[in-house]
Formats: C-alpha cells, structure tokens, sequence
C-alpha cells in the first residue's frame, strides 16, 4: 500500500492550485501537487484576453476601483453571485495583479501620448497622461465600464501560469504529474486526501493530507463543441460529488463563449472584440446594435452568444459545409495591433483556418467555454459539507460568477483565490481542526475501492464502449443543454443521459494493460462525466426561469422571486442515476446590490419581494453617511473585511486617487 | 543541484521533501555560495572564433598570393620573395617564411584542437548525431557536418602542405611549385585541400557571423538569407581562383617536367611590370 | 479544399509504437484513416484511437498551438501535431516521439520532467529581495521593454527546439536553445537582480552557452517563432564578455 503524507495536497497545477500551493508553502508547510499534465500545460495557459483589476491606470479606467468592478461583476453574474465573494475578489484583484508583475508577468504598458484606437468602429484618439506612463495598461472587454482587463497580448493566461508556476519551483515545490485524483479519501465529514492513479503505470497511491485543495478547472469536455482543453473533464469536481458529502453548485450555469472558430472550436479571445473587432452577418451587416444598442459587441458573453444565435436562426448566418456560422472582422484594427496584441489570434487563423485575419474574416460561433458551476464552498473557499476540503479556480463554485462569468475575473478569480485559499489552508492546517487523525484502515479501504472499480473495467466482462459513451453525451449537451434550452430538450436529454450512465456501468476494454491506457482512462472519466452532465441537464431542467448563461426559451424572464437561489447538486448513492439537488437561498436583506436590471440583454425580471426593502435600507445608509469616503459607506452596506486573510487587508493605491 | 522533481513516482516512493525555508533559500542565494566559474570556456570559445577567423582571413589572402601564378610566372616570383623579406632586407631569408608558417601551423593546431571538443566523442554521439541529421534535413545542421568533416580532412592535407612550406620555404617560386604539384604528385592532395578548406572557410565565416550575431540588423532573416548567398559565392569564388591557378600550376609542371627541379629565374627582370615592385625585382638575389 | 474531384485521400499513419512500462521495443505500424476537410493530426490520432487502436498513447492538451503537449517528429521533424493540417502533408505521414525525453509510450515523452529539471536547473524565476507591497501603484515599466521580454517568455516548452538541436542530442547536459532563451529572458527583466556575474554561473560552460554550435535548427523549428537565433548570439557575446 503505497502512501504520501503532506500537510496540504493540491489536486491541480492550474493557476488557482499553483498560486494556492505557493501560499501555503510559504506559510511553512509541505505541499504536494498533481496534476494531469505538466503545470505549464494546464488551461489557465490558453486564457488569451486578460485579467481584470482595477487598477484604473488608463483614461478610460479612469475613476475606476473596486466598486466599478464588484457592480459589473454582480450584474455580470445577472445577480446570481455571492455578493461577499465579489467584494472580497475585486478587493483582491489588484494586488494580484502586481504581485504578478513583481513574478514577472509581463504585462502591456501605458504609453504617455496619443494613440488610436478602434471604438465602436470608429477610429479615436487617446492620450495618456505622462504620470501613467510605464504603469500596467488595461483593455476593454465586454460587460464593464471601464477598461479594466489587464493583458499580455494576447497571451496572458500563459505568462500568468508560467509566472505563478516558476514561483512553485523556486518554492521547491514538487509537482507529481501524469498523476490523477480518482477518489477522495473521507469519512465523517472530513477529508484526508485523495486516491491516486499514476497515469503511466497505473498504479494506485493515497495522498493523506490535513488539507486537500481540489483546483482541476472546468468540466467543458461534457459538451461536444467547447473551448475548453480536452484535459478539461472535471474529475475534480466528479470525485467532490462522488463522496456525498460535498455538493456542486449551479452545475446548470454554463457559459458559451461568442467568438470560437468554426468549426474547430479554438477561441478567439473577446480581446478581439475589446479592441475594437465587429460581428457581422452573411449580408456583411454588423447586427449587434440592432439587438444590444448600448453595449453592442461588447454585452456580456451570454447575452452576445444568445443574439449570435437568435440571429442565425433568424437566416442571417453564413451557409458553409459544417453549418452556418458568423463572421467576425478584426481587419480594421489593422496588421500592427494584430501582429503586436492579437498574435495568437493571428496564429491560430494562420495555422487551422488558413487566413490572415487583418485581411479576411475569420469564421465564428459560440461554443461551451466556461463552468460557473463546481465545488461549492464558503467564502473562503471551504468545501460545504466536507471538511478539510478546499476548492478554488473554475473547479469551484466560490461564487463569484453565479450564472455568468465577465471574460477576464476567471484567471483573476485563479490567482485571488488561490491567494485566500493558500492562507485559509495554512490557517487551517495550523488550527486544531487541521490535525491529521486517519486509520490506515480508512486508507487501504479506499484504496481497495478503487482498485475494485479499475479491476471490473479491465477485466469485467462488459460489453459497452467508453468512446461510444462518450461521444453521445458530448452529443447530447451541445444539441440539448446548449444555449437555448427548453423543458422538452432538456427532458429528453436528461432520460438520455440516465440511460447512457446505466450503460456506462457496463463498459468492457479492448486494452487490458493496467497503465499507459487510455481506453480505460476513458471508461472510467465517462463515468464520472455523465454524472456531471447530470448535474447540468437536471439543474437546467428544474430551474424554470432564465438568468444569465441559462437561458429557457419556455421561461425567459429572470424569476428573483422564485429562483433567486443556488443549485446544490449531490450524489449520496453510486447507484442514483440523478442527482439530489438542494437550493439555497440568496439573501436579498444582506446584498450590496440588490437585483436590478444589468444594463444590457432582456429587462423582463420577476421581482423578489425583498429588493425594494432593501433598496430602499441602502439609499438611507447612503445619505445618512453622507459625504463619507467609500469605504466607510461599503462598510456600512456589507462588511466582508472579516473575510479577508490579515496580510491583503491594505487598501490599494491608484494613480489617480488620493485617500 | 538536486531535483525536487518526480514525474510520477515511477521510480522511487515520494517522501515528502523539506525544502529549504523560504527564508532560509533566499539568504542562501544572497551568499554567494558556489565557487566561481571557471572563465576559460569563454575564452577558450573566443579562441576558437578568432583562430577560425584568423586562418580564414589568412587564406583570403593566401589565395590571392598563389594565384598570382595566373598573372605571370614572374609576378608569383615577386610575392615569394616578398615573403622571404627581399623587398625591405637586404637579401631574401626564406625562414621568415618558416616563421610565417610556424605561426599559421601554431594557429592551425591551436583551431583544431579547440574545434576537436566539438566532435563527437564516441560513437554513439557520431551515430545519435548521424541519424538526426538525416532525419531532419535541416539546412545549417547539414552544414556543420560539412564542417566537420572539412575540418577533419583538413587537419591531413592542411598539416602534409604546412610540414612542406615549413620544411622547404625556399622552395617557393613558379618552377619550384609546379613541379612539387606536377612531378611531386601534391596536385591530388592539394585539389582536395583546395575544397575542403574553401568550403570549410566559407561555412566557417558564415557560421561565425550567426554565432555571434554580426551583422544581425533589423530582420536577422534576411540577412542569414544573404548571409547565405554571399557564402556561396565566397566558396564559388575562392575555388574557381583555385582552380585556375592549379591549373595554371599542373599546365606549367608538365611543361616544366623535363627539367623538374631547376629553381626559376626571372627571364627579364627589368622588363617586368609590375609597378611599384619593378625596382624590388630588379635586386632579386642571384639575378 | 482542393479534392472535390477526386474524393477524400486516403492517409497513412506510420506511427512509431512502443511502451517501455511493457518492454516492449520500438517498432513501426500503419494506420489508415480518410481524410477529411481541416484534418489536423490531433484529429486524425484521435480517430485512429477510437476506431483502430484505443490503447495508441499521445498528449494533446489545447488543441490550439498554444499549450506545448503535442510536440513529435512529424515525417521526422518536429512540431506540433495538434496545428499540422494533414492537407500540408503527404498521403503517408511518419509520426515519432520527440527524441531526448523519457518515453512513456508511443507519441507521449515526459517533457515535463525535462523543463522541471531546466527550471531548477537555471533557476528560472525573478530572483528579487525586495518584499513588494502588494497594495502600492506598480514600478512603472517602458512598453518596449515589457513587449520584448514577452516576446521571450512565449516559449510553450514543447521541446521541439531540443529535439531538433544535433547538439543536444549528441550531449544531453547541454541546456538547448529553450535554456538559453530562458536565460535570456530572465536578463532582459529588470525585476530579475541577477547580474551577468550570476547567468555566467549558470550557463557559462559548454554545457551552457558556449556548448551551442550555432546549428539553428532550434530556431528554424520553434513553432512559436521564438527569435532564438539572435538571444543565443546576444547571451554568447555577453557571457563571453563576461568570462573574458
Ligand atoms: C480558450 C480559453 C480562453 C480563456 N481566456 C480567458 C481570459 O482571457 N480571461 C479569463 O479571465 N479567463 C479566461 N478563460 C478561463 C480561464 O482560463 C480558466 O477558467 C482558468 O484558467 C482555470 O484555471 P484553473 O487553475 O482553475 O484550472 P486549469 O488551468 O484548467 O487547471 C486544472 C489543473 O488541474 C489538473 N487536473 C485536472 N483534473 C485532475 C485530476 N483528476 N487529478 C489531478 N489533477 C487534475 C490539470 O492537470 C490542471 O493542471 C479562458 C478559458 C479558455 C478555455
Ligand atoms: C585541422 C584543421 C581544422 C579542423 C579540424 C577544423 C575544424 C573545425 C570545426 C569542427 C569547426 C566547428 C566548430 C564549431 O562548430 O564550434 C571549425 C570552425 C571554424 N573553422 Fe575550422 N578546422 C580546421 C581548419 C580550419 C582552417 C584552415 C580554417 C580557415 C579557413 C578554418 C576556419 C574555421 C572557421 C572560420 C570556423 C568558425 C569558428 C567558430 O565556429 O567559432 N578552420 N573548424
Ligand atoms: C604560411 C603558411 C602557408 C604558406 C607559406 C603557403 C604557401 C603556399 C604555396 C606557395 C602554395 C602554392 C603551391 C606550392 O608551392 O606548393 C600554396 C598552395 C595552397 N595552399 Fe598554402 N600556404 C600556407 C598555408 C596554407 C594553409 C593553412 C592552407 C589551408 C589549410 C593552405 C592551403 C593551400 C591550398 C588549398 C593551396 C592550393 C592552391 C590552389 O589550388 O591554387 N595553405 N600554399
Ligand atoms: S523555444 Fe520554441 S521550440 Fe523551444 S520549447 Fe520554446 S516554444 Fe518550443
Ligand atoms: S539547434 Fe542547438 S546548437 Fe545551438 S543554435 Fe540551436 S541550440
Ligand atoms: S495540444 Fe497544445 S500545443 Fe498542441
């Protein structure tokens, strides 16, 4: 029985779990990490458009702070977030973003003087003052007032990780990769680590730790198209709902980016947008203001998507051989801010469309790009129902996104929490709560478990094809659990998917080598895959009312009344072919921001009985303080400050503000 | 430096390591903790560079003294003995030339003992490198094979004509010469000399100004592209000289053959145009 | 595009097989599989995988040319399979895995325990002694200045430039043209404190920069067009200052 004691094991070498690492190792303690691959090919390295801070550098993030960016990310979220998580992430927002720079991320700079950019097609002039010249420039991206999405090129999540990750190295701190987290280790309500498959050798090893930190990213591989690494399958968060105990938030709430390439999927970042880039029709039209006159190109993800396709439908896309698409025309920005900002957009119509996209247009639909859903915690990234468990990163449901995420606070959201959750865990660690008390027993059994189940695959006499499997789920959500979802779509697909689970215990293997088999390793991640898609079709299915990414044509409007709450998806029982789906509330009474209209998309919501009263609770806490700083009115609104872990208490400073 | 790494636990069971403190690591890198590096692989590879630079340069000029053959028996004459001093010491001294070649060899040695930590060092590095080669097709890869193997040949046929203009310096002039390349049989060694060494020069000069990034300018492409070219040409050009003037060598050693080992006197010594070194000529010894 | 006509080409996949957990050796096997229009080699592999052979071993992360994992020598040269159009391609494609890196079977080599070691080995991080504030406005930096160093810091570690350097192959201490980049990338950065006294520690031997025999071959097959060429003549003339 092989077995690896650690004070804090991190399953994932994403930028959440790096920076989550990192934290806790300089707090003193040991950390392991797995992860699929090595770090540096997680995900987080394909995020391309940015990280948003308010920094407030540029003039046109001028007046911008944290408040700006909590209202955007509150309405983004279409108020389906947790409000103390939004302020304690834009709060935090900023720090990340220079500690990234003190790592070495190499973030695009202000230029003192004018420069011209693309607005709303037209060319504009800026200029930047002398004082922010050299300081860390921000671009436009859609859902925000101000330019606020901090940026490498077009390369950002890449030298964010490769940053964090040299971090983790000069930490010593060791990376076990080709090494996946098959099952946690729990009893009682706690956690002790997790059960591991070496994916060369196969072998089986227990990680015991005081704390287990699940950072694997986002599920997208349920969907058939999506933007997301085909390493990006949510075992994570599979094996968090196979103990029980722990429950998966708003699985239902899946956002679709606007601009993936068409066919193939590949993301063209909203950075394309944000710089100026248009939509356009099969006529050549640029259709988003006939649909979104204020926001334009630059609505949120969810909205953009919905109008992409509403247009389609209505016989506007681009007829071609794999199905219609839309254009969008990034050739006025010009062949020197492609080739300078937007060179992995460049590269990639280069290298699989075949085009120049400062001369062509570059063939585009939306496609599944991001989980809101996973892990649900506590704010400060503990698992609900589990203790000594921690989750953070897209695998999480912290809830700072709720039904829809703004592009740029994902890789934002990685590194903030992996801030707060590498403090929470050492915090933990170090409190009497964090003691290590597990029988080897507990240990083997677990072991033995897993074992037995790998066993039946490669020598069970099952008859199913894992491929097979999961080729008609991917199938299923991109038809049935897409963008626009009905009651009967997402009926049908829920049954389907019932039935492809009860098969999927029935998968037989052509490969019967116990390591380096990748047939068995997609028997038995269809497994846990269709439970997650489960968690999808079914949350969709019960949640009669459209907030955000999910959108129900049979119930269009946002229903705060009923639905101003979160799904809680279990699995108590392997042998349930649904999950247990629970809700919680959302406290109107304690909001900063009580639900409103977002400023952008259908302004059609069922009102919770609770807003006005609240509206009108914070409207006198703001006159009575008067002339008070912001702060104090914040406070006075919704205190989070107790939240925060002492060391990133500071308030941070702006070039622009004096307090 | 010892790894924290472990790919995957294949190999040995994953103990928890304890790394330095945070704290702790940074003072330690404070410190100058390790003994300094040795400086001579700098040098030693500067070295390398400037032999190779050296001998090229040297043998840009040498081509042009030996083809003199080609302007006239009596203008190879002139150079040969300006070697030898003729023109500034009273009389010629065929040892400064030894000495001359003592320096070239000195550095011929020195250049290929420094390039010979470039070869590969046992077979398997010459099979790995063999097979790379071949399966890669690359342009400058194939060219440091090349060079290789000139450098190789070279370190033959360069030290048989070394060890003879070394041992024999007197015995330089247009009959002296044609006949050691005619009746002395060297024409063979000396045509393979003549390829190995413009090809190795030319695709040294080239490799040199990539390795130290001369000439880079605004789009190191292109200048590689032109580098390219004007190593060509270099190499074309140097050997059709070569060529001629070992031609010229062989047509007049087989004129000469009848009479091989007669030393060359300048039939008209006053009639010789040769600019400024017409009055030099005219003190040739023993004219 | 092309082949309306004359129907979908019939692709032949060489593949280089072996798994050494299994002992067993490296040979060649044939795959054959259709062409389809856009066909890349991520597409293709995973076709042959789930219709012929569900056991076949590659890596593929983003599919987009942006990750690193996919880098084999493709008709012996390597790249990246996930953005290589099979239409570029001839009608039979030989596919091995990159040289240098452990195997673990078929196409997949462990790269990362490579870089792993790289890192530690240069260390690779911004060496820096100053606790920042983290609430303070940022240093300011000069655009150009940030714009070359991320020009440096594109590197996707896929290992290509080290499969395709003879001289790492013959010599497998040497650091290769992704050291030596990183090096340089390290020294642009003025959050990095190491002085060229410190990079000479690291890289000043011929299993560091003065190893490198200009063979550019790293640089001709960087799929992300990293200008390696010039940064190791750069890094050459510096450390060679520094050393003299
Ligand atoms: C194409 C694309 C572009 C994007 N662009 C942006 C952008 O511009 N701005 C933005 O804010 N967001 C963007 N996002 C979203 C953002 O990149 C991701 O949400 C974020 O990077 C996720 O980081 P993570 O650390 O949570 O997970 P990941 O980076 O996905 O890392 C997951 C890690 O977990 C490991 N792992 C997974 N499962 C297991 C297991 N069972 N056992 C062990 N290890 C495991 C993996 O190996 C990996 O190391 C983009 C996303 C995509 C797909
Ligand atoms: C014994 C004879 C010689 C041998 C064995 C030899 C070998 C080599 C080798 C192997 C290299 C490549 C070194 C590297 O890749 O780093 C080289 C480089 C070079 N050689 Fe020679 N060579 C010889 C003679 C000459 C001569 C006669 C010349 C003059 C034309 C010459 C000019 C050069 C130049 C210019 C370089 C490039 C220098 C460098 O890369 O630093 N070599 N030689
Ligand atoms: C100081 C040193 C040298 C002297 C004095 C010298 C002199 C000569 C002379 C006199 C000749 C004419 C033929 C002969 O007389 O044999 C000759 C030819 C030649 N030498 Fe040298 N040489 C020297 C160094 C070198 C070196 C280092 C090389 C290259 C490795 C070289 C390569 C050649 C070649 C290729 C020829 C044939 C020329 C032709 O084809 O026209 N020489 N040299
Ligand atoms: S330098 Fe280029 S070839 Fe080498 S690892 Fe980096 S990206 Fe790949
Ligand atoms: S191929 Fe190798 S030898 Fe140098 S120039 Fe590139 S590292
Ligand atoms: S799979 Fe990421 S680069 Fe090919």
């Amino acid at each position: 029985m092989r077995i690896i004691y650690t004070d804090v094991l991190v399953v994932g070498g994403g930028l959440a779990g790096l920076r989550a690492a990192v934290g806790a190792r300089r707090r003193g303690h040991d950390v392991i990490i797995l992860s699929l691959v090595p770090p540096k090919r997680s995900h987080s390295a394909a995020a391309q458009g940015g990280m948003q801070a308010s920094l407030g550098n540029t003039v046109k993030g001028e007046g911008d702070n944290e408040d700006v960016h909590f209202e955007d990310t509150v309405r983004g979220s279409d108020w389906g977030c947790d409000q103390d998580v939004a302020r304690l992430f834009v709060h935090t927002a900023p720090q990340a973003v220079r500690e990234l720079a003190a790592w070495g991320v190499p973030w695009n700079r202000i230029k003192a003087g004018d420069r011209e950019v693309i607005m709303d097609g037209k060319r504009v002039t800026l200029t930047e003052g002398q004082a922010a010249h050299g300081l860390i420039a921000a671009r436009d991206f859609g859902g925000t007032k101000k330019w606020r999405t901090c940026y490498v090129s077009d390369g950002t999540g890449h030298a964010m990780l490769y940053a964090v990750s040299d971090q983790a190295v000069a930490e010593s701190i060791p990376v076990h990769e080709r090494m996946e987290a098959v099952a946690l280790i729990h009893e009682g309500g706690r956690c002790h680590g997790a059960v591991v498959r070496n994916l060369v050798t196969g072998e089986l090893t227990a990680y015991v730790a005081k704390a287990t930190c699940i950072a694997t990213g986002g599920f997208g591989r349920i969907y058939r198209v999506t933007s997301n690494a085909v390493i990006n399958e949510g075992i994570g968060a599979a094996i968090a709902l196979e103990t029980g105990a722990a429950c998966l938030g708003n699985m239902e709430a899946v956002q679709f980016h606007p601009t993936t390439i068409f066919p193939a999927g590949i993301l063209v970042t909203e950075g394309c947008r944000g710089d100026g880039g248009l939509l356009k029709d099969a006529a050549g039209h640029r259709f988003m203001p006939d649909y979104e006159p204020e926001k334009k190109e630059l609505a949120s993800r969810d909205v953009v998507s919905r109008r992409m396709e509403e247009h389609i439908r209505a016989g506007h896309g681009v007829k071609s051989r794999f199905g219609e698409h839309l254009w969008l025309d990034i050739t006025l920005l010009g062949a020197a801010h492609i080739d300078g900002k937007l060179r992995e957009v460049k590269e990639i119509c280069q290298h699989f469309l075949g085009i120049d996209p400062s001369r062509d247009l570059i063939p585009v639909r939306p496609a599944q790009h991001y989980s809101m859903g996973g892990i649900r915690t506590d704010a400060r990234g503990h698992a609900r129902g589990l203790k000594g468990l921690f989750a953070c990163g897209e695998a999480a449901c912290w809830d700072l996104h709720g039904f829809n995420r703004l592009g740029g606070n994902s890789v934002a959201e990685t590194v903030v929490a992996g801030m707060l959750v590498g403090e929470n865990m050492a915090d933990f660690v170090e409190s009497a709560a964090g003691e290590l008390r597990v029988s080897t027993a507990l240990v083997r059994a677990c072991l033995d478990a897993e074992q037995a189940k790998l066993d039946t695959l490669l020598h069970g006499n099952g008859t199913e094809s894992g491929a097979e499997l999961m080729r008609r789920m991917q199938d299923i959500m991109t038809d049935k659990v897409g963008i626009f979802r009905t009651g009967e779509l997402l009926h049908a697909a829920v049954e389907e998917l019932q039935g492809l689970l009860l098969r999927s215990r029935r998968i037989g293997l052509r490969t019967r080598r116990p390591g380096g088999n990748p047939e068995l390793v997609t028997a038995y991640r269809v497994q846990k895959m269709l439970k997650l898609a489960l968690c999808v079709a079914y949350g969709a299915l019960q949640r009669t009312e459209s907030r955000g990414a999910h959108f129900r044509e049979d119930y269009p409007r946002r229903d705060d009344a009923s639905w101003l709450k979160r799904t809680l998806a279990t699995w108590q029982d392997d042998f349930q072919t649904l999950p247990t789906l629970a809700y919680e509330a959302l406290d109107v009474a304690s909001m900063e921001l009580p639900p409103g209209w977002r400023g952008y998309g259908a302004r059609n919501a069922i009102e919770h009985p609770a807003t006005a009263g609240r509206a009108a609770e914070i409207d006198a806490i703001r006159s009575a303080f008067g002339h008070a700083d912001r702060f104090t009115v914040q406070q006075a609104l919704m205190p989070f400050d107790h939240l925060i872990p002492a060391r990133f208490r500071g308030r941070n400073a702006r070039p622009g503000e004096t307090s | 430096m010892d790894s924290s790494f472990d790919s995957s636990g294949i190999a040995r069971p994953l103990a928890p390591v304890r790394p330095l403190p945070e704290a702790a690591a940074r003072q330690a890198q404070a410190v100058p903790l390790r003994v300094r590096k040795s400086r001579w692989p700098a040098r030693l590879d500067l070295l390398q560079s400037a032999s190779g630079l050296f001998l090229a340069l040297f043998l840009v000029g040498h081509m042009f003294f030996v083809s003199s053959i080609l302007i006239s028996k009596d203008a190879f004459y002139a150079v040969a003995r300006f070697f030898e001093g003729a023109y500034f010491l009273a009389e010629p001294r065929p040892w400064l030339v030894s000495g001359v070649v003592g320096l070239v060899l000195t550095v011929f040695v020195a250049h290929a003992w420094l390039a010979m930590r470039k070869f590969p060092a046992n077979f398997r590095q010459y099979k790995v490198f063999a097979e790379h080669k071949a399966q890669l097709r690359h342009g400058d890869t194939g060219l440091w094979w090349i060079q290789l193997w000139t450098g190789f040949a070279l370190f033959f046929l360069g030290t048989v004509h070394l060890y003879g203009m070394l041992t024999q310096p007197e015995l330089i002039g247009p009959y002296e010469s044609a006949d050691r390349i005619w009746t002395g049989n060297m024409w063979p060694l000396y045509l393979l000399l003549l390829f190995a060494v413009e090809v190795h020069g030319s695709i040294g000069l080239y490799r040199l100004a990539l390795k130290w990034g001369w000439l880079e300018g605004r789009d190191p492409a292109a200048t590689r592209r032109r580098l390219r070219v004007a190593k060509t040409a270099f190499s074309v050009f140097f050997l059709g000289l070569g060529l001629a003037s070992l031609l010229a060598y062989v047509q007049l050693g087989i004129a000469h053959a009848d009479k091989a080992g007669e030393r060359y006197v300048p039939q008209r010594a006053a009639a010789v145009k040769l600019g400024e070194l017409e009055f030099a000529v005219s003190r040739r010894p023993g004219g | 595009m092309n082949a309306a006509s004359s129907g979908p080409r019939a692709l032949t996949l060489r593949i280089l097989r072996s798994s050494p957990t299994e002992g067993i050796a490296p040979h060649w096997q044939d795959f054959h599989v259709e062409e389809a229009e856009g066909m890349t080699l991520f597409i293709a592999l995973n076709e042959v995988r789930e219709t012929l052979d569900p056991a076949l071993q590659f890596d593929f992360v983003c599919r987009a040319g942006i990750c690193g994992s996919c880098g084999m020598l493709i008709n012996g040269k390597p790249g990246l399979a996930c953005r290589s159009l099979t239409r570029d391609l001839g009608a039979l494609i030989t596919l091995a895995p990159l040289p240098v890196f452990e195997l673990i079977g078929d196409l997949s080599v462990n790269t990362g325990k490579w870089m792993r070691g790289t890192a530690e080995r240069l260390e690779t991080w911004i060496h820096s002694s100053q606790e920042v504030d983290l609430t303070a406005v940022e240093t300011p930096m000069e655009p150009e200045l940030a714009e070359a160093i991320y020009e440096l810091d594109r590197c996707i570690e896929c290992g290509c430039c080290v499969a395709g350097c003879g001289t790492l192959r013959m010599r497998e201490e040497f650091v290769g043209a992704i050291g030596l980049n990183k090096i340089a990338r390290f020294r642009l950065d003025p959050r990095d404190e190491r002085s060229d006294d410190d990079f000479y520690q690291l890289i000043g031997d011929d299993t560091g920069v003065f190893g490198c025999m200009s063979l550019l071959a790293c640089h001709d097959v960087c799929p992300k067009g990293l200008p390696l060429q010039t940064q190791i003549a750069f890094l050459r003339r510096k450390m060679a200052a520094s050393g003299a």
